[in-house]
């Protein structure tokens, strides 16, 4: 079963934004598991309309309520295996967790759970960014930016009504926090145009916690060139995401190895057991035989040198620029 | 599923992944061998693995040896004898000077 997780800041509209996808989008057959950090449920109203609903509610199912979250799930997969198959069989599962949960702290928890590794395997993760308040919790909450920085897919939210200026200039801040996802517009959860995000001044904001304050976090990409040798490359990944996992926050790669091209995915220290992908790559999709790694006190020319000490040759840095360039672009946005 | 004890094996290791054959996998095995013994031995440790059996073996120069089975199990019990982990980013791999 695939996984998707859906996070963004308390109030930046997930629901709204799931409630469109559920009614129109690819998420229609999805089961829906819907967190609350409080104690009365009020999202599930909102949700009305989707046929399998389950409600975690009075706690965040990243820290407090993770052990019930583990339940749910396993439960899930449990119906799917011993049912008697009189009920839709469930092949995807989407997470809207609470406003305050860390993305990366759900997909640990799934990862490293010995029953959930072998059944559910997490897709993407989406996080809507507030178009109005998004600059300003990313200003005063660590939180808002962890979230930020583990989505696959940015979302920004209520862009209909906010300020051009605002909205350029929180864009210009989700590239540099993230050059790695993608980023697309809503409205009331309907896809909508983001405006080009040149002329935009980037806002670096502070780090609120201890570990890492004030230590801006980059974004490198490397190119592995055609004829990389995954055994090689993967001694020297582990190594760095043992010596350095607590600056490495994100690590998305795809490599071609004897079985195929495979996708590799780190959140800090956990590596999600890597996804075999389709051969030949989809239109549009460039991501073959490249690495982003984003994280801090680290640069594209020392991870090169250091590949290339490793025994690994034929790797270069891809600029900046071109790094965004290359990485996923929005592949659907269905209407 | 542990035949003994019921619950679930764990899952590989991701770092065995891709691995297509029992060929490729032991190519990839003596490979990681070949990519680690240069590693290690800047910080005066080796390593054997000849490709039976399930792990390595990390020694020292002292003769303290510890059998492992996963990469990330080697570079605990590396840091656990250095007293600090192998950073691949340290300056003897990811300095301006090219390395030997």
């Amino acid at each position: 079963m695939r996984l998707t997780i859906l996070g963004g800041f308390l109030g930046s509209g997930k629901s709204t934004w799931l409630r469109h996808h559920l009614h129109h989008g690819l998420l229609r057959d999805a089961l829906v598991v819907v967190n609350e950090a409080a104690d009365a449920p009020v999202d599930d109203a909102l949700l009305v309309g989707s046929t399998r609903l389950r409600v975690l509610a009075g706690g965040c199912a990243c820290c407090e309520t993770r052990p019930a979250l583990v339940a749910l799930l396993r439960d899930i997969c449990d119906d799917r295996v011993g049912g008697d198959g009189s009920a839709p069989r469930i092949d995807h599962i989407v997470l809207e967790t609470s406003g305050l949960a860390d993305p990366g702290r759900i997909t640990d928890c799934i990862v490293t759970d010995r029953v959930l590794q072998h059944h559910i395997v997490v897709g993407e993760i989406i996080v809507t960014v507030d178009a109005l308040h998004g600059l300003g919790q990313l200003r005063d909450e660590d939180l808002g930016r962890r979230q930020i920085e583990t989505a696959d897919r940015l979302v920004v939210t209520k862009v209909d009504v906010a300020q051009l200026e605002r909205l350029r200039r929180l864009i210009a801040t989700l590239r540099v926090l993230n050059p790695g996802a993608a980023l697309s517009g809503s409205a009331m959860g309907s896809p909508t145009e983001l405006p080009d995000a040149l002329g935009g001044d980037a806002e670096t904001p502070p780090v609120v916690g201890a570990y890492g304050a004030g230590v801006p976090i980059r974004a490198a990409a490397i190119d592995l060139g055609k004829t990389l040798d995954w055994p090689a490359l993967a001694v020297w990944l582990s190594a760095l995401i043992h010596a350095r996992g607590d600056d490495i926050l994100r690590i998305k790669g795809s490599v071609r190895t004897p079985r195929g091209r495979i996708l590799l995915q780190s959140v800090r220290k956990v590596v999600q057991s890597p996804e075999i992908l389709p051969d030949e790559p989809v239109a549009g999709d460039n991501r073959d035989g490249l690495l982003v790694l984003i994280g801090r006190r680290f640069t594209a020319g020392e991870l090169v040198r250091s590949l290339n000490a490793f025994g690994i040759g034929g790797v270069a840095a891809i600029e900046a620029g071109a790094a965004s360039a290359n990485v996923r672009r929005p592949s659907h946005e269905d209407g | 599923m542990c035949a003994n004890c019921g619950f679930p094996a764990a899952q590989g290791h991701w770092t065995d992944a891709g691995a297509g054959s029992a060929f490729d996998r032991i190519r990839g095995r003596l490979q990681r061998a070949r990519i680690l013994a240069p590693v290690l031995a800047s910080y005066g440790l080796t390593v054997h693995d000849d490709g039976s059996g399930s792990g390595f073996i990390l020694a020292n120069r002292t003769g303290h040896q510890v059998m492992v089975n996963t990469l990330s199990e080697l570079w605990e019990a590396a840091e656990r004898i250095i007293g600090r982990p192998v950073d691949p980013l340290d300056p003897r791999f990811a300095g301006e000077a090219p390395t030997p």
